[in-house]
């Protein structure tokens, strides 16, 4: 039985092999969709998971998680000074930490912050946190060496921005690994950022005379977190907040969710924006379905055309003497081999399609994308395999009606 | 070698007013060899259906040796003629893809779970009887009086009671078809099977014991 399957199959091999190819497109395309949207979901909530609270100036609460969380560029309104202080002070809170952006060094944003940032997101794996305004802390997957100094620019990454000529930065420690966007920033004291920036605003003359003061007491000058303690200062876009327990999480949000302050928890913005993009997702699901039911149509005629131009071969061998159960097993086991070769090829392409496309995904925006397989796909495999094996009993059946005097007749 | 008894038997088709088949008896000696004879369109293809069990008969009788193949289901019909039926057919039905040998043996690989342990050396001794010598080479690229021997070989291999040839010579050049002729009637009379040969071949008729003349539905001779 399996001699005359695998002639046949062999006989007809480039056929054989486009029907395979075809559903293993269609296949891959479904499990690509699925795959990568919970690649997305997941490492996004991932992203998301060291930012219990975060606090911005009031707008869009989208951006401000997109700004602070994916570091995703954006003019955002700056919170007013006594904000800090006052959640510096706070009891409720365990760490609040400014987060300043704007400049940036080739594709590495350079991030205005807190030394307290550091032990947020877990801790250094080499050197130390800053002391100095001239100090910085490079993300996990920062392609510069501990020790090695760089130039801030200013505007956004890839763009030609305007070098800060003035300011250089050595980097003296490392972030461990996080997951999120912030893997691939660059981490400076805050102070260093509004100096900066105030040196930016003033005039050609006054700053090639402030130039020099800078070089002399950039790398030197102690960081004074004293400044972030009162209102001597431009203010800050956002605040990430660690909050002490969950209730003072839901206190502190209520308090400063108001007239002058937004506060937000990115998980929960991330969650209303997955329901938008749910229905995307179903647009996109509906388009895979649709695009495999007609290949699935396309394969039965196929099929049934093959089978049916093998009626008088599959005529003869009743006449031979083969029992209609082992001719319905032939048709039946061929047709299947074929779908479920196409499908299990399928499933490998759209798993490393999902791979390759979350490796890019991942290192154009930071965000680790985990691909996953869990038990819903092997389900969904099943029930692949299983609606195959119905599908093509459709042609078996043609083969057993058939009686064997046809293939004598014709 | 079966005896052959039909009683009774009438075949009609729907639409036609005559029936297609009227024998009201009929009686072949076991190990006989019959020339079924007649112009196209006498019945000659509807009487070997009917005698290999392929075509139901729903009124008379049909029995191989007392076997009554009008009392049988289709599948018993089906594993009967496994067990007691070679087959040798004007097209000769061979599959591609396949070798000599494994033409001859797929008939018995499908009908039984395990080949018998000595079928294959059956096979490759029946070929070497046909006069194929490459068991191994593919049958489409064969000629076509290669073609009716691996045929004829499938049809002997199981050693059947009962060899049916429908024109196995008339698509063969005359000297093929000799060799096939030739072939047929040894390996009959070698078996002591009874031999049914369909067919317009005068040389053939000539050799056979006795001649079925099919003219209507209707026997004559």
């Amino acid at each position: 039985m399996f001699h005359f399957i695998l002639a046949d199959l062999v006989r007809n091999r480039i056929g054989v092999v486009v029907l395979i190819i075809l559903v293993a497109l269609a296949t891959a395309l479904g499990v690509t969709v699925t795959l990568q949207e919970r690649a997305l979901r997941l490492g996004s909530a991932r992203a998301a998971a060291p930012f219990d609270l975060v606090i911005g100036a009031p707008g869009s609460e989208t951006q401000l998680v997109l700004s602070s969380v994916f570091l995703q560029p954006a003019p955002l309104p700056l919170v007013s000074p006594e904000v800090l202080a006052g959640l510096r002070a706070d009891p409720r809170v365990e760490a609040a930490v400014p987060v300043g952006f704007g400049d940036f060094v080739e594709s590495n944003p350079i991030i205005g912050t807190t030394a307290d940032a550091v032990a947020m997101f877990g801790g250094l794996t080499e050197g130390t946190a800053f002391d100095h305004l001239g100090d910085a802390v490079a993300g996990a997957e920062v392609k510069r060496a501990v020790g090695s100094t760089f130039r801030p620019f200013h505007g956004n990454a890839g763009d030609v921005g305007e070098v800060h000529a003035e300011v250089q930065y050595r980097i003296v420690g490392r972030l461990a690994r996080t997951g999120t966007p912030w893997d691939r920033a660059i981490l400076v004291p805050i102070q260093a950022v509004w100096d900066t920036h105030a040196a930016h605003h003033h005039d050609a003359d006054e700053a090639a005379a402030h130039q020099h003061g800078h070089e002399d007491d950039f790398a030197t000058r102690p960081v004074d977190n004293a400044v972030l303690d009162g209102d001597a200062n431009p203010g800050v876009p956002a605040i990430v907040i660690k909050p002490k327990s969950i209730s003072d999480a839901y206190n502190l949000r209520q308090q400063y969710r108001g007239d002058t302050t937004l506060a937000v928890f990115p998980g929960e913005v991330l969650t209303r924006l997955y329901g938008t993009l749910g229905d995307a997702r179903r647009v996109l699901s509906l388009v895979a379905t649709g695009a495999q039911a007609l290949v699935a149509a396309a394969i039965l005629m196929v099929i049934a055309t093959h089978v049916l131009q093998r009626r008088r071969q599959i005529g003869a061998l009743r006449a031979f003497g083969a029992p209609r159960a082992v001719v319905l097993s032939i048709v039946w086991l061929e047709t299947f081999a074929l779908l479920a070769v196409g499908l299990l090829t399928g499933f490998a392409i759209g798993y490393g399609a999902t791979h390759a496309l979350s490796q890019r995904l991942g290192e154009a925006s930071g965000v680790a994308m985990p691909v996953e397989l869990n038990v819903s796909d092997a389900w969904m495999l099943a029930a692949f395999l299983i609606a195959a094996a119905l599908v093509t009993f459709l042609p078996a059946l043609i083969a057993y009606r058939q009686t064997p005097a046809q293939a004598l007749r014709s | 070698m079966l005896s052959l008894a039909v009683h009774k038997l009438e075949i009609r088709y729907p639409g036609l007013p005559a029936p297609a088949l009227d024998i009201p008896a009929l009686f072949i000696e076991p190990g006989t060899h019959i020339a079924l004879t007649g112009p196209s369109g006498a019945g000659k293809t509807t009487f070997i259906n009917i005698a290999v069990g392929m075509e139901r008969v729903r009124s008379g009788k049909v029995e191989w040796d007392g076997e009554n193949l009008a009392a049988m289901s289709e599948g018993r019909r089906d594993r009967w003629r496994a067990r007691n039926v070679g087959l040798v057919m004007q097209d000769f039905h061979l599959f591609p893809g396949l070798s000599a040998l494994g033409n001859v043996l797929l008939p018995q690989r499908l009908s039984r779970f395990r080949l018998p342990g000595d079928m294959r050396s059956r096979a490759l001794d029946m070929l070497a009887r046909v006069g194929i010598d490459r068991a191994n080479q593919l049958v489409e690229t064969m000629s076509r009086g290669q073609m009716q021997r691996v045929a004829v070989a499938r049809a002997l291999v199981g050693r059947p009671g009962v060899i049916i040839a429908d024109e196995p010579t008339a698509s063969l050049d005359a000297g093929s078809g000799e060799a096939v002729a030739n072939l047929l009637l040894d390996l009959a009379r070698e078996t002591k099977a009874t031999l049914i040969v369909a067919t317009h071949d005068a040389r053939l008729t000539g050799r056979l014991d006795r001649i079925l003349q099919l003219e209507n539905g209707w026997v004559s001779g």
